[in-house]
């Protein structure tokens, strides 16, 4: 999980709290001059450089695109897609990073916060865990590769321990690869739940936690009657996060399997990698990257619509 | 909590700790192993101590040094004046007279939305027609729009928190925006910048993909690019020559986050 591409919490609530500015009167020409300065350059580049090459993205999924010739084909890049099975793989794949990453970053990244809260020697724990968030995507390939990689640093693991029979091409067979990337990047992304929940922890008004303890509950009933619906904003947060990051894996997969044994642990932004830039498909990979961008936009959409609604009383 | 219980958590939280303390520890001692004696077998304990090699190896081979020293400049200059822009945006749509603050809002903040790779190969064609393709300018201008967005949107968050008595008594004075914005509201957000830049910074360090894309010299290509290529011919320099490579590109970021660690809870948390 990427922490800084986010499309994380709630901007609309956000929006819709802040006290509508009073009644718009035409400012003064000169301030409204100076408030488009202050705009200009953060919508100038993201403008020119995001949403132009994508609004470009979108016009080229239309076309038949070599690099160098192009027809206009409609919709058949789409259409194909839905064809090929290499392209149901994948989404496949991605559907299966997306559930992973939820399970497994997000629930024990909160079970971390949770368990080390109050703890006293619980920072140790955090550092453990927290580590390897800030080590490099690259890096944690590398220290991955080599732990998987067949006669690897996992294997030599299970030898030393008599589970020889356990030894595998971790890397090699379908579906055990994905699986093995879900929990390679479940070691690095769990440090940054961890953070982001026990910056929510420390939101919680303690006398909530203490006149819930004097009432008798402790344990897990606290936790699920009282410490959890109060964490519920920051849960949004990094189930949004976390959704739309995985969604768009990307880096992991590349360096650790390059989406192999031939296509078989591709993810959509790997298909879409290899259409355009290995294959020169530039059409279809577009049509592929349109796709991607639909279904993150609905996905996050639709969680953040059913979440961001106010709670029933 | 019970004794009994408290006892089990904390063994529960120690054999998960050291679980996850061993590829860190596989990936330090292994980088100790001369790159040319290395077997294929991983090592459990210090065998040599070659990590100095190993380093000079990486830096002197796949221009890990100079990879981060072009990183250095990109995430420092890239993330500096990502923050800056988008505190100018943030202040513009929260503060001063802009028609529809939301529509604009949206135009910057949708750029945490987009999956990279779907603007990529435009992003390609472009600056290869404008001459950007492989230069330290042309890096520095596509990490510096990517990075806006989310620093904008932890930034604003920030700025609509802080009373309005403030602009108020800031207008009265007589204060032009620029002066508000330079006196007043930048010195009060500085934990929401600090934040922002730290976030930032990491993400420019990094970042793979623009690396590999947009650029193709080792005087301009980022510190991940140059050690992707380093795993990619493990076979020449052997699996300790990556994992020193490896282990030295992590060490900015580590510094920068723990020790702006302190930052990251009163810059996000819009109630602190």
């Amino acid at each position: 999980m990427s922490l800084s591409q986010p499309v994380t919490s709630a901007p609309q609530a956000e929006l819709d709290a802040v006290p509508s500015k009073a009644p718009v009167r035409r400012a003064p020409f000169r301030s409204r001059a100076a408030a488009a300065g202050f705009l200009a350059p953060a919508v100038v580049l993201v403008v020119g450089l995001l949403m132009v090459p994508f609004a470009f993205t979108v016009y080229r999924s239309f076309f038949d695109d070599n690099g160098f010739t192009r027809t206009f084909t409609g919709f058949d890049n789409y259409t194909a897609l839905l064809t090929d099975e290499t392209f149901g793989q994948s989404l496949l794949n991605t559907l299966m990073w997306v559930v992973g990453t939820l399970v497994l970053p997000v629930g024990i990244g909160l079970a971390i916060a949770v368990g080390t809260w109050k703890l006293r020697l619980g920072a140790l724990a955090r550092f453990a865990i927290v580590l390897p968030y800030a080590i490099s995507g690259a890096a944690t390939a590398v220290v991955w590769t080599f732990m998987l990689s067949t006669d690897g640093g996992l294997d030599a693991m299970l030898r030393s321990v008599g589970l020889d029979g356990l030894v595998q091409q971790w890397l090699l067979q379908w579906p055990l690869n994905t699986v093995m990337m879900i929990i390679a990047t479940t070691w690095q992304a769990t440090g940054a739940c961890v953070i982001l929940f026990l910056v929510g922890l420390q939101s919680i008004p303690p006398n909530t936690l203490e006149a819930a303890q004097i009432d008798g509950a402790s344990g897990w009933r606290l936790f699920w009657n009282v410490t959890f619906p109060q964490l519920r904003p920051m849960t949004i947060v990094v189930v949004g996060i976390s959704i739309v990051g995985s969604l768009k894996v990307f880096d992991q997969v590349l360096l650790l399997t390059n989406g192999g044994p031939g296509t078989a642990s591709e993810t959509l932004a790997l298909t879409m990698y290899r259409e355009t830039f290995t294959l020169s498909r530039y059409g279809s990979g577009a049509a592929v990257a349109v796709f991607l961008t639909i279904v993150v936009v609905v996905a996050s959409y639709a969680y953040l619509r059913r979440q961001l609604r106010p709670e029933p009383k | 909590m019970t004794t009994t219980s408290r006892r089990t958590l904390g063994i529960v939280l120690a054999v998960v700790s050291l679980i996850w303390l061993i590829p860190s520890y596989l990936m330090v001692v292994n980088a100790f192993t001369p790159g040319a004696e290395y077997s294929g077998a991983p090592a459990w304990w210090p065998t040599s101590m070659s990590l100095f090699d190993n380093i000079g190896i990486a830096f002197a081979n796949a221009n890990v040094g100079q990879g981060m020293l072009n990183s250095l400049v990109y995430a420092l200059v890239g993330a500096g004046a990502a923050v800056l822009i988008a505190s100018l945006a943030s202040f513009a749509v929260t503060i001063m007279p802009v028609r529809r603050p939301t529509l604009w809002f949206w135009v910057i903040y949708v750029g945490t939305i987009l999956p990279l790779q779907a603007f990529l190969s435009p992003l390609f064609t472009g600056y290869a027609a404008a001459s950007l393709f492989d230069t330290q300018y042309g890096m520095l201008l596509v990490y510096v729009a990517l990075t806006i967005p989310f620093a904008f949107f932890v930034v604003r968050g920030h700025m609509t928190g802080l009373p309005t008595e403030i602009r108020e008594a800031a207008a009265l004075d007589g204060a032009g925006y620029l002066r508000m914005f330079l006196r007043i509201h930048l010195p009060l957000s500085t934990s929401a910048l600090m934040a922002a830049f730290v976030f930032q910074f990491t993400w420019i360090w990094n970042d793979l993909l623009f690396g590999l894309t947009l650029s193709s010299s080792s005087n301009i290509r980022p510190v991940m690019a140059t050690l992707a290529d380093l795993t990619g011919s493990y076979s020449t320099y052997g699996p300790p020559v990556a994992l020193a490579g490896a282990l030295v590109a992590s060490l900015p970021t580590l510094i920068v986050f723990f020790s702006f660690q302190r930052f990251f809870g009163r810059g996000l948390n819009p109630t602190a």
